[in-house]
């Protein structure tokens, strides 16, 4: 019995929500991606809108990890977008190029690539193939190329 | 076989009552959750819980592949869907059974089956369920007129091609049938290039009464009473009682062997409800749908029973025929559940996620929560707003709006508004205590008069 005008409704509420969620919150801006939507809120001189730039590659979702600098060699950790089986990963020490495969991970019968978000050599693995690895989870890392 | 190592793709309340069930019956439990919901209640109790995606819940909770590849990859020989999300979704059971997962819920075919409104309306119609009386086609004015008459006003005219209320009118009389039928069929013209009506018996105070029921898959079922969720708003429930006071024992049986009857016809297989309208004024229940899940208002039939759904709901999945005969189906008492969500009522129900600062819920003989809160919990804005169901039981209604009361008033909660002070207002007032109630009464009656106290 959900009209459209029951789930317009509904769409209104669940913004407001976020605003309030924010607004409750110290956090500085919000990000929603669900199904076809996706909303970006941030406070006066919040960051920059993620919803005018381009789609980021498949495989390179927004994760709890956030990029490892280290002080000499900065590295960028490739982290699993959701949970799969971890098929290969790409050779330490072999170089790639920005949407360059670098993992491949499986669900149910389908295999699917994660690509790399940067370019640079391979520096670790941080799973082994085989493995069941959960969404965030640690693939590999790749040094940035200078 | 019986399951050994269950997967529980859900989240929230539902996800910690099967995962406790499943602990009873010396299961092991593996939890799927989102980003979101790391720290969940349910994940820390199971035996182990895997993050399938980001918090979105089509990337996580909706996604069946991601869901069925992680069951079987953490070797679950079993998959409890819960309620919402994809439980009621064909595809998730036939995933199941495609990699050698024991599904806790119907077949796949009778999932869709019962999702189409139209077959499940002439299922119940062949197991001989009472409908809505209504009519064929209605061509002319004339029919509109003699269909009316014959059905019994007021009669709703309704747009055959239709939906969101357009080409809808509501009739009283022979007259307003003809005037109805113009109009109607002008506006479903207007709305839908089709003016074919069609029409049914509306029924101004309607309740909503749905019978609980457990299938083994083999043409034998059981019932467990009937509940009454007329308290309602937009058609979210948020007051279920059992069993329906305001029904004589003789449609009582009645009701519950359509139920029983429209199941056992399909070879009903796990735990559904069948939801019906009860026409107070004319005493005739007519059939709504059933819904092919374990309900959020379960608990209540499982107070009035002493018998714990869940519990059969698994182990009719491992292959176990039903537990227990009709006449093991002791139903005695009053139990009433109140559906509290993190809603500010003084800002149109307005969903208030954050985090729960006390939580202090009552205590004592004949009170249940259902909950997967604690002081100190993050809401995340991304589901639904429930944080528990407070469900209590006594030897009759009053007793049990009674022991509600004083429940309420023993429930702390700070950190995020909530829906329980409109639980103590709905309560209390004295058309639910002489429960003369309908679905429309809280947005008609209570729910008007509660914004100017508020504001």
């Amino acid at each position: 019995m959900t009209t459209e005008k029951d789930i317009a409704v509904q769409a209104i509420d669940d913004a407001r929500a976020l605003l309030g969620a924010l607004l409750a919150s110290d956090w500085q801006e919000l990000h929603v991606v669900s199904g076809e939507t996706e909303i970006f809120i941030a406070r006066s001189g919040g960051g920059i809108n993620p919803m005018r730039e381009a789609s980021p590659p498949v495989g390179e979702e927004p994760s709890p990890q956030l990029p490892v600098t280290g002080p000499e060699t900065p590295e960028t950790v490739v982290t699993a977008p959701h949970v799969a089986t971890l098929v290969d990963l790409a050779e330490v020490g072999a170089m790639v190029n920005v949407g360059q495969k670098v993992a491949t991970l499986r669900v149910l019968d389908e295999v699917q690539d994660a690509v790399a978000p940067v370019a640079g050599r391979i520096v670790r693995h941080y799973v082994r193939p085989g493995a069941l690895i959960e969404y965030g989870k640690r693939l590999l890392s790749i040094g940035n190329a200078a | 076989m019986a399951i050994k190592r269950l997967f529980v793709a859900n989240r929230g309340e539902i996800a910690l009552r099967i995962v406790r069930a499943a602990q009873a019956l010396n299961i092991e439990t593996v939890v799927a959750v989102s980003d979101a919901d790391r720290d969940s209640a349910a994940g820390r109790l199971a035996d182990r819980s895997i993050v399938l995606g980001p918090p979105a819940a089509a990337k996580s909770y909706l996604d069946p592949r991601l869901i069925v590849h992680a069951a079987k990859e953490s070797g679950c020989d079993g998959l409890h869907p819960g309620y919402g999300f994809l439980s009621e979704r064909a595809i998730l059971p036939r995933l199941c059974s495609d990699h050698g997962i024991a599904f806790v819920g119907p077949e796949p075919d009778v999932i869709d089956a019962l999702g189409d409104k139209l077959k499940a309306r002439a299922m119940a119609q062949a197991a001989g369920v009472p409908l809505v009386p209504g009519s064929e086609c209605v061509a002319t004015a004339a029919d509109a007129r003699r269909e009316g008459d014959r059905i019994g006003y007021p009669v709703l005219l309704k747009a055959a091609a239709g939906g969101g209320g357009r080409g809808m009118v509501i009739a009283h009389n022979g007259d307003e049938a003809e005037a109805g039928f113009h109009r109607a069929s002008a506006e479903a013209v207007a709305a839908f290039g089709d003016g074919t009506l069609f029409m049914e018996r509306f029924v101004p105070e309607a309740r909503h009464v749905e019978v609980q029921l457990m299938g083994d898959g083999k043409g034998r079922v059981l019932h467990f009473g009937e509940r009454d969720c007329s308290v309602q708003r937009r058609y979210q429930k948020l007051i279920e009682e059992a069993p329906c006071a305001a029904m004589p024992d003789h449609l009582r049986a009645q009701l519950h062997q359509s139920a029983v009857d429209l199941a056992a016809s399909v070879n009903y297989r796990n735990a559904g409800t069948a939801e019906f309208l009860f026409d107070v004024q004319r005493q005739e229940f007519y059939f709504i749908e059933v819904n092919a899940r374990i309900q959020v208002e379960h608990p209540v039939s499982e107070m009035i029973s002493g018998f714990d759904l869940v519990q059969e709901q698994i182990r009719i999945a491992g292959g176990a025929g039903l537990s227990v005969v009709q006449q093991d189906v002791k139903l005695s008492g009053h139990a009433i559940e109140c559906r509290i969500n993190a809603e500010d009522t003084k800002r149109d129900f307005l969903p208030s996620p954050g985090r729960i600062t006390r939580w202090e819920p009552p205590e004592g003989e004949g009170i249940r929560l259902d909950s997967h809160m604690s002081a100190g919990t993050m809401i995340p804005p991304f589901y639904d707003s429930m944080v528990g169901k407070l469900i209590v039981h006594g030897k009759d209604r009053a007793d049990a709006i009674s022991r509600m009361a004083d429940a309420i008033d023993g429930f702390a909660i700070e950190g995020v508004p909530t829906t329980l002070d409109l639980h103590r207002a709905i309560i209390t007032h004295p058309d639910f205590v002489e429960n003369h109630i309908h679905t429309r009464w809280l947005e008609q009656v209570l729910l008007p008069d509660y914004g100017k106290k508020a504001a």
